[in-house]
């Protein structure tokens, strides 16, 4: 999960992984999107997210192929989504008990 | 950019609620293991969570019992939710003699997908079902034993 944070963090991954969302591609057209930056910078952003579990990578002959692994993207968001739901749901119980307690100490006045 | 959205309704007032959000003391009884929050304007909100993970932020809005909006951000290096990247909404809306809260965590790095208007919001939406489906009703009827 750390490595997917980590891998995100960066524009130019963001932008790569918005380019093999829904399509996939060689290495070789994955760079020529990205004409301001060398090949082997591309190669190592496609690493660093393939490392990160969120491009998986397929061979074709001699050509790289990759494309995103939306699964691994879900994860990242059901982490955050957990941190949240669980947080609410332990809210619940400490502010219920809170309150039963009130009522009782309210019942229990003349 | 992704909102997350969650809610909960809870059999308790707003009054009750509220200092669960306000007193650090009281926050610990249900998130994190060291609070420290300033809950006004400006104002700073650092929760430790698991010993380990240090959330921060600052106070943008605080209505007492019905809403507090805080940036939100993790410290831990290389985290993409970056201190005052995004910021959490929670909101108190009393129904009868419950409260609905109402948790909205928004600018979350959506942008590997927004392009194509799916992506992370899909992914929501798809938990969203899977949350509605689990969710329990109490036992309050029991089959009944024949007798």
């Amino acid at each position: 999960m750390d490595a997917a944070l980590r891998a995100i963090a960066v524009p130019r991954r963001r932008a790569i992984l918005r380019l093999v969302w829904s399509q996939e591609l060689a290495a070789a057209a994955i760079a020529d999107e990205f004409r301001d930056v060398s090949r082997p910078a591309i190669s190592q952003h496609l690493a660093v997210l393939k490392e990160a579990g969120l491009v998986s990578e397929r061979r074709d002959g001699t050509r790289r192929l990759y494309r995103a692994n939306t699964e691994s993207m879900a994860e990242l968001l059901a982490a955050l989504d957990d941190y949240w739901t669980s947080g609410l749901e332990r809210l619940r119980d400490v502010a219920e008990a809170e309150q039963t307690r009130k009522r009782q100490t309210k019942g229990h006045q003349p | 950019m992704t909102e997350l959205v969650r809610e909960i309704l809870i059999d308790a007032t707003p009054e009750t609620i509220w200092p669960f959000l306000t007193d650090p003391e009281k926050h610990l009884d249900w998130m994190g293991t060291a609070a420290e929050i300033d809950p006004r304007p400006g104002g700073v909100y650092r929760v430790l969570v698991g010993g380990q993970h240090q959330s921060v932020g600052e106070y943008v809005e605080v209505v007492p019992f019905e809403k507090v909006m805080f940036t939100f951000g993790w410290e831990q290096e290389g985290n993409p939710i970056t201190p005052g990247s995004t910021t959490v909404e929670i909101t108190l809306h009393p129904e009868g003699s419950k409260t609905r809260v109402q948790l909205v965590h928004r600018g979350l790095p959506d942008d590997a997908t927004d392009d194509h208007g799916k992506g992370w919001a899909h992914y929501l939406a798809r938990l969203d079902g899977a949350a509605t489906g689990k969710e329990s009703t109490p036992d309050t009827i029991d089959s009944e034993e024949a007798g």
